[in-house]
């Protein structure tokens, strides 16, 4: 993947994925929507990214604080019914794990399991997008894990 | 996640508006498609800037537009409605000139004034390279006229196709020799003959 040098680079190159994490994280069509619009705006206000080769984690760091922002401010529980939209394409978690996982996770868990065992995001680049170490990535991701499976059975 | 691409195409609308209201898309662009294959197409403030042969754009002409006009490249449809128009109506022999505004800006001053000339060569006829240097004030800089028109950014409207070596070959062209025929053939409504035209066929105006 090339270095993106214009706003059409970078949003070609990720939109896909920002909207469907968006989706992952509040399980709402309209909510993602307005997720990747802050997210898309905020990255572009903000040109040039901190740093080469790290526009996919700026972007997804982006996106986890607006998710996060929204949610704060709606005080609601996410709702669930547009979740089939971003079915994962070929890793090996299921529509289950992930609406029993987007059910039953706090903020930082959730986000940090749907980056990791959804997006596919490496360990430093879930780090990278969540603000935090790269151990406490792990951390968050296996304790997500443990949740969900405890909620699968 | 078969769903999903139209209800992001859907986002990246409203997205496009927004950051057009904001002043953050300064140039919108889009791939056309023609009869010689997708070209890339870009519109800025001030007219068309670029028309590029593929679906995707050159790296150097999109390095001209940053440092012009920024960052601020964005996928925008409407913005190139109007050329799309124009060189639809021109490739099915509707149009003989282009009505939309071009920018050569982001040339240098000797650039611009080769493309200005080769923008004057009307619809159907040929000019020399080194016809195209005369007219712009210096014979001797027919070589380096022949640069400008081979990196001509708007290809097409500013029509370089139109442009042949002094023994009435066709000379060179950004979109290959196949493109320049089926221009020349659009315009002139005969094939290009074997070994170009005899040189009284070439402008000397």
């Amino acid at each position: 993947m090339t270095h993106p040098t214009t706003f059409g680079e970078l949003l070609e190159q990720h939109e896909r994925e920002i909207f469907a994490y968006a989706l992952r994280l509040t399980g709402d069509r309209d909510e993602a929507d307005d997720v990747y619009q802050d997210t898309f705006l905020a990255a572009f206000r903000a040109w040039p990214p901190p740093r080469r080769g790290t526009e996919r984690a700026w972007l997804y760091k982006i996106a986890t604080n607006k998710a996060i922002d929204r949610g704060r401010r709606a005080k609601r529980f996410v709702r669930l019914g547009d979740l089939p939209l971003a079915a994962p394409e070929r890793d090996g978690v299921s529509l289950a794990d992930l609406a029993t996982a987007v059910r039953t996770l706090p903020t930082g868990q959730r986000a940090a399991f749907v980056l990791r065992k959804v997006q596919g995001l490496s360990y430093a680049e879930v780090s990278h997008a969540l603000e935090c170490s790269e151990e406490a990535a792990r951390s968050r991701v296996a304790e997500a894990m443990k949740k969900v499976k405890e909620a699968m059975r | 996640m078969s769903e999903l691409g139209p209800v992001v195409a859907d986002a990246r609308e409203r997205l496009m508006a927004r950051a057009r209201r904001e002043g953050l898309g300064t140039v919108g662009y889009r791939v056309v498609e023609s009869p010689l294959g997708p070209l890339w197409v870009a519109v800025g403030p001030r007219g068309v800037l670029n028309i590029h042969y593929g679906a995707e754009p050159s790296a150097l002409e999109l390095r001209r537009i940053v440092r012009a006009y920024g960052p601020g490249v964005l996928p925008d449809t409407r913005r190139v409605d109007d050329v799309a128009r124009e060189l639809d109506q021109y490739f099915s022999g509707k149009r003989r000139e282009f009505d939309v505004a071009i920018d050569l800006s982001p040339l240098t001053p000797f650039q611009r004034k080769v493309l200005a000339v080769t923008a004057r060569v009307p619809y159907g006829e040929l000019i020399t390279y080194a016809k195209v240097a005369h007219n712009t004030g210096n014979d001797k800089a027919y070589r380096a006229a022949a640069g400008a028109i081979g990196d001509n950014p708007i290809p097409i409207v500013v029509p370089c196709h139109r442009v042949v070596a002094s023994d009435g070959t066709l000379g060179g062209y950004a979109g290959g020799l196949d493109a320049k025929r089926h221009l020349l053939k659009l315009e002139r409504g005969a094939d290009v003959p074997r070994g170009g035209w005899p040189p009284a066929h070439l402008s000397r105006s």
